[in-house]
């Protein structure tokens, strides 16, 4: 073959001009790479066709590099959109790992969705994690459940006391309406009891009415007793002592008025300490106020 | 930490063209920005003559571009400079676009000189690189100019030029020819 004559055939400027199909194409590039003489004219031609393209080099209006470089990223990545979930703004330096990524994703796609192994495990997975789900929601409703019935509860005692106390309360009340009735009624006669020289501070009153022949015990302060005794109101008619019952021991401590035995006639009353429940006959010994009407 | 320190300099240095071919071939996205900085002006100057419209030769590019990704696998570096061949591929594309509005069907018959892509080369917008467009006007001859643009930006063949004008096919060739060894010899 004739070098010269194949170099003046323009078949390399066809080339270099991209005009020529595959075959022709190819020829080229063997006939190139065995003679030095065509590479090297190929090569020429080439570079004078870069350097006129390079001598019709314009800039680029401002803002174009934004638009076709993310043009350029979405167009790539639709294409690639069902192997590829990669962002926009990749860095330069940080492509090449999403690239890397890309392949774990292809690989994997394909078994999880076409295998029915794949569904099973799903509908299994998914079951064990509604299970998880409903016996947790039970615990949690159980544990509301139980703090529920003890709060209940609470609540509950904390209102039977409440009405106990109210009972209480009402009861008391009504005594005092009483009491007060009994120190307002003017057929009630108050008899100052006094203490002896045993006991000096000791005080008390009676309340005695003579028409109905009722009997109130007022304290107001009598000496502690000890174990086993208990204050008894005695009625002296006629200098007979006469047994009027034992005082309770709230009525000792003062904190309530109590209605004693009836008493026919009295001209005067005293407290002896006896012992527990009562005694027939008084200890004088052990009088401890008095007082005549 | 090592991708990373071996990027980063090319990033903000100018990139060879070897480096950039590496990372295009490793799939570096990151590099068609490198790409874009290095190549837009001349890819966009040649679109633009041979389109016409800002806009369209716009499109082109960013066309060119995910062509040029896809592509790339098939890009041999011993056959040729990675210029050559992503202007190839504008090239061509921008030749289908006006193909396929019709372009030849008017313009052909139309004197080449009063095209406006004639007066557009003119206009004062164009920044030539390297060698001025002026310089390189000055050493073609008209006839051999007429050629260089026919084949460069009209994506004819030489037969095609030679009907197209009315010359011997022989004589389209030896012009073309000198017209292409005068091109050369300005870069050297």
């Amino acid at each position: 073959m004739n070098i010269q004559e194949y170099i003046e055939s323009g078949i390399l400027e066809e080339y270099a001009l991209g005009v020529l199909d595959d075959a022709g194409r190819t020829d080229v590039e063997r006939l190139a790479a065995q003679h030095p003489e065509i590479r090297q004219e190929l090569d020429e031609i080439m570079h004078g066709l870069d350097a006129y393209a390079q001598a019709h080099a314009v800039t680029p209006p401002s803002g174009m590099r934004e638009r076709v470089l993310t043009g350029w990223q979405q167009a790539i990545q639709k294409q690639e959109a069902p192997v590829s979930p990669m962002t926009v703004t990749s860095a330069p330096a940080a492509a090449p790992a999403p690239a890397a990524s890309d392949e774990a994703v292809v690989r994997q796609m394909p078994v999880a969705d076409t295998s029915a192994a794949g569904r099973t495990r799903w509908l299994v997975a998914a079951s064990v994690a509604l299970l998880v789900l409903s016996a947790l929601g039970n615990f949690l409703l159980y544990n509301r459940l139980r703090e529920t019935e003890a709060n209940l509860e609470v609540a509950q005692t904390e209102q039977s006391r409440y009405a106990a106390t109210q009972q209480a309360t009402l009861r008391e009340s009504d005594e005092r309406a009483r009491q007060l009735s009994i120190l307002r009624d003017e057929q009630f006669q108050p008899v100052e009891l006094k203490g002896t020289p045993k006991a000096p501070d000791a005080l008390a009153r009676v309340y005695y009415n003579a028409r109905t022949k009722a009997v109130y015990m007022d304290v107001r302060n009598l000496p502690a007793l000890p174990a086993g005794k208990q204050y008894q109101l005695w009625a002296l008619d006629n200098g007979k002592p006469v047994d009027a019952g034992v005082l309770a021991a709230n009525t000792t401590a003062g904190d309530t008025i109590q209605q004693m035995k009836d008493i026919a006639s009295a001209q005067a009353f005293a407290v002896t300490v006896e012992d527990a429940g009562g005694s027939p006959t008084p200890t004088l010994s052990t009088m401890t106020v008095v007082g005549n009407i | 930490m090592l991708p990373v320190s071996a990027t980063t300099p090319e990033s903000t240095a100018p990139a060879t063209e070897d480096l950039l071919v590496q990372r295009l071939r490793d799939r570096d996205e990151g590099a068609m920005t490198i790409f874009y900085d290095k190549y837009s002006s001349a890819l966009y100057g040649v679109i633009l003559r041979i389109v016409k419209k800002e806009e369209l030769a716009e499109d082109v590019l960013q066309e060119a571009m995910v062509k040029i990704w896809h592509a790339f696998p098939s890009y041999d570096a011993g056959k040729g400079r990675l210029f050559t061949w992503v202007m190839n591929v504008c090239r061509n594309l921008a030749i289908d676009k006006i193909r396929s509005r019709q372009y030849r069907v008017g313009s052909r018959t139309q004197p080449i000189e009063e095209s406006a892509a004639l007066r557009q080369a003119a206009e004062p917008t164009f920044r030539p690189e390297h060698i001025g467009l002026q310089e390189m006007t000055r050493q073609l001859n008209p006839e051999q100019r007429q050629i260089v643009d026919l084949l460069y930006f009209g994506g004819f063949t030489q037969s095609e030029v030679a009907e197209e004008l009315n010359l011997p096919l022989g004589t389209v060739k030896t012009r073309a020819r000198a017209a292409i060894k005068v091109l050369s010899k300005l870069i050297r």
